[in-house]
């Protein structure tokens, strides 16, 4: 075969930065933010948004007027160290999205799903393609699932939004057949693509033998405290299930292996999965302790953003909905990004 | 582990009849028909519709005046007397067959193969109106391809079933994978439709092609080639299928783990891609190599076969809920709308 397969070009991707915002990384040794708000005229005077982040981070004070074209930004002047011209240097900045996903049919008939493969209700397709819009802004260079359809569906739900109009393939490597026949064989399509690889260790709890039952038959079978103590201790498995400890013992793993390094090489990364595992690695983004994971609840469909700089990861809240008035914090290459879609949709 | 697997179970699923309304499955000599419009006050006088059935079927002429429910009309048929014989086991079944919508390399009009491309916005609509159309129509299991954009159609196209089963996928890639998905309640696995995702039923893979444009292809093999490779039966582009090899393939899966399930009574519905259809189509209607290239399958459009004592008879498209038209369900699918 004379034509270069994806694999291999996959593989390149993990090397080399070739996304088209990459010339704008400018790193600077101070972060500078910009604020774009999506809402009406507002005056904002922002002071330091210290609950946002868990690590230490310096904030300039910024007021900004801004109207209803959500383009329109002033630039914040910031302390330049003179390395503007340096588009080239890879910076070690990277977003990372995580969404959990919506309604699956079993959540509505409250049943204990767990590693069933049960997909999403009409809710909880709007959930995912509402997230979409959320995240329609952000740039997403890889996307990682669990092996489920619910939270697969999610995400290529949530990509028909997205403005950079990249196309989400989703790679098999279950046999050499798969492999083969998933080749593609234009380079230019390949720049294209963003790969997405569907993972177990991502999938939800494995619920052992509760999966199947709904709440009244479960206390029914094994007496209300034990389920309470199963649903919310931290390393106390159901009936052949996994804690929540096993779980995000498989998860956490993996995203050290896998997602971890992309991360590291300015890849920017969705993943989108379930309740528990994405709780897991919240649990290790933000060193969280076993008490304070077990009551963190996640939001269903509302996208969250992390940024991962210089191997800090910093959490960043949810970005807002288009219909929402209010303000939301880029970084300055996240905002460049913004920007260049804007101007290409402009002209 | 005390509690039966569900793959068990999904085994006693094949022999016999669970679903609710096989009770109900009265046979009579010669089948009669309950005609339902959907539309407003209309006075119908039908006649023979061979137009839709590939075989010979006898019909009663039917004058219904239709309100805009459900309301019908019984038709008076001989009856053998056998009408108490309600758990006699019917090997009529109902078989859906639906090609996914629009994809993203289709709006980008790049030739997609077995490369695993999601629907676009457009194509997600077309899945949900599917659904709509085949909302009444009894399924008991799903059959798609490997590929997303037919799991995608087939899981957006249940979520407008009036039943409320749920689809399950099954699992058995792995060991781990079939014990992690286990449901440990009877009712529960009552209440579902097991999913079976095969690659035999996968778009025809295109070999070098896969990825490129129309221009790029043109360009690079001329025109006549391309036309080739697209519209004849065996020759394949290269390192891919030819339409023969698809067919080879999705009917071999068809006949062996689908026609079982129709054979039993199972309702089944199929959501896969324009060439494995076709080919399953071939089979179903005994179509020529010739007839199967002109073969055009409109997209997101469901179609309706009835499998009844090992002959497929095509019943068209059931009609869109804001369509005015008439359907003609067979007397086996009039009593399960009923409930």
């Amino acid at each position: 075969m004379a034509a270069t397969s994806f694999h291999q070009v996959f593989r390149s991707l993990q090397s080399q930065n070739h996304l088209n915002y990459s010339n704008f990384k400018q790193g600077n040794e101070n972060s500078s933010f910009r604020f774009i708000s999506k809402g009406f005229k507002l005056d904002i005077n922002l002071l330091r948004r210290g609950t946002y982040c868990s690590k230490r981070r310096s904030f300039g004070v910024i007021k900004t007027s801004a109207s209803q074209n959500s383009t329109a930004f002033d630039p914040v002047s910031a302390p330049s160290n003179g390395t503007t011209t340096d588009s080239n240097k890879k910076s070690s900045e990277a977003a990372l999205v995580l969404i959990r996903h919506g309604e699956s049919m079993w959540n509505e008939k409250n049943l204990f799903t767990g590693c069933v493969n049960v997909p999403l209700t009409e809710k909880g397709v709007e959930e995912a393609i509402e997230a979409g819009k959320r995240i329609s802004n952000i740039p997403v260079d890889m996307i990682y699932t669990s092996a489920l359809i619910r939270a697969q569906m999610t995400a290529m739900l949530a990509m028909t939004e997205h403005r950079n109009k990249k196309v989400p393939i989703i790679l098999h490597d279950e046999s050499e057949q798969a492999k083969t026949w998933s080749q593609i064989f234009s380079e230019e399509t390949e720049k294209q693509c963003i790969p997405v690889i569907t993972a177990w260790q991502l999938n939800k709890r494995m619920y052992g033998e509760l999966q199947g039952l709904n709440k009244q038959e479960t206390a029914d079978r094994y007496g209300t405290d034990q389920v309470h103590e199963w649903r919310r201790s931290y390393d106390i498995p159901p009936p052949n299930g996994e804690s929540l400890e096993m779980c995000a013992e498989r998860a956490v793993a993996y995203f050290k292996e896998y997602i971890e390094p992309q991360l590291l090489s300015g890849k920017n990364v969705m993943i989108a999965a379930h309740g528990n595992s994405l709780r897991s690695i919240i649990m290790y983004l933000d060193e969280l302790t076993s008490q304070e994971v077990i009551s963190l609840e996640l939001s269903t469909g509302i996208p969250m953003l992390y940024i991962f700089k210089d191997g800090r990861f910093t959490r960043r809240g949810s970005p807002v909905a288009p219909t929402e008035a209010s303000v939301y914090a880029y970084t300055k290459s996240l905002a460049q990004y913004r920007q260049k879609l804007d101007e290409r949709f402009q002209s | 582990m005390a509690a039966t697997a569900f793959h068990q179970a999904f085994g006693t699923l094949r022999s016999r009849d669970c679903v609710t309304h096989s009770g109900l499955k009265h046979e009579n000599g010669s089948a009669s028909f309950k005609l339902i419009s959907k539309s407003s006050k209309l006075d119908i006088a039908l006649l023979n519709r061979g137009t839709y059935c590939s075989r010979k079927r006898s019909f009663s002429l039917v004058q219904a005046s239709a309100s805009q429910t459900t309301v019908s009309d019984p038709v008076s048929t001989p009856s053998n007397g056998k009408t108490t014989e309600s758990k006699k086991k019917s090997s009529e079944a109902a078989l859906i067959l639906i090609r996914h919508g629009e994809s993203m390399w289709n709006e980008k009009n790049l030739f997609t193969g077995c490369v695993d491309v999601p629907l676009t916005e457009k194509g997600v609509e077309e899945a949900i109106e599917a659904g709509k159309r085949i909302s009444n129509i009894p399924i008991d299991m799903i059959y798609t391809s490997a590929l997303i954009r037919a799991q995608m159609t087939a899981m957006l196209a249940m979520t407008e079933h009036r039943r409320k089963k749920v689809p399950i996928i099954l699992h058995n890639e792995s060991e781990r994978a079939k014990s992690w998905s286990q449901i440990f309640s009877e009712e529960t696995k009552k209440q579902c439709v097991p999913v079976v995702t095969a690659w035999q039923l996968n778009e025809r893979m295109y070999g070098e092609l896969q990825g490129l444009n129309k221009q790029e292809t043109a360009d690079r093999y001329g025109a006549e080639q391309v036309h080739e490779w697209r519209r004849s039966y065996d020759i394949p582009p290269p390192n891919g299928e030819s339409l023969e090899m698809c067919a080879e393939r999705a009917v071999a899966y068809f006949k062996e783990y689908i026609e079982p399930q129709l054979l039993s009574g199972k309702n089944v519905m199929i959501a896969a891609h324009g060439n494995s259809l076709r080919s399953i189509i071939m089979y179903l209607d005994k179509l020529t190599s010739q007839e199967v290239i002109s073969l055009e399958l409109s997209t997101g459009i469901p179609m309706l076969y009835i499998s009844k004592e090992g002959r497929f008879i095509r019943r068209g498209s059931p009609v869109a809920p804001t369509e005015a038209g008439v359907y003609a369900y067979t007397k086996v699918m009039q009593t399960f709308l009923c409930h």
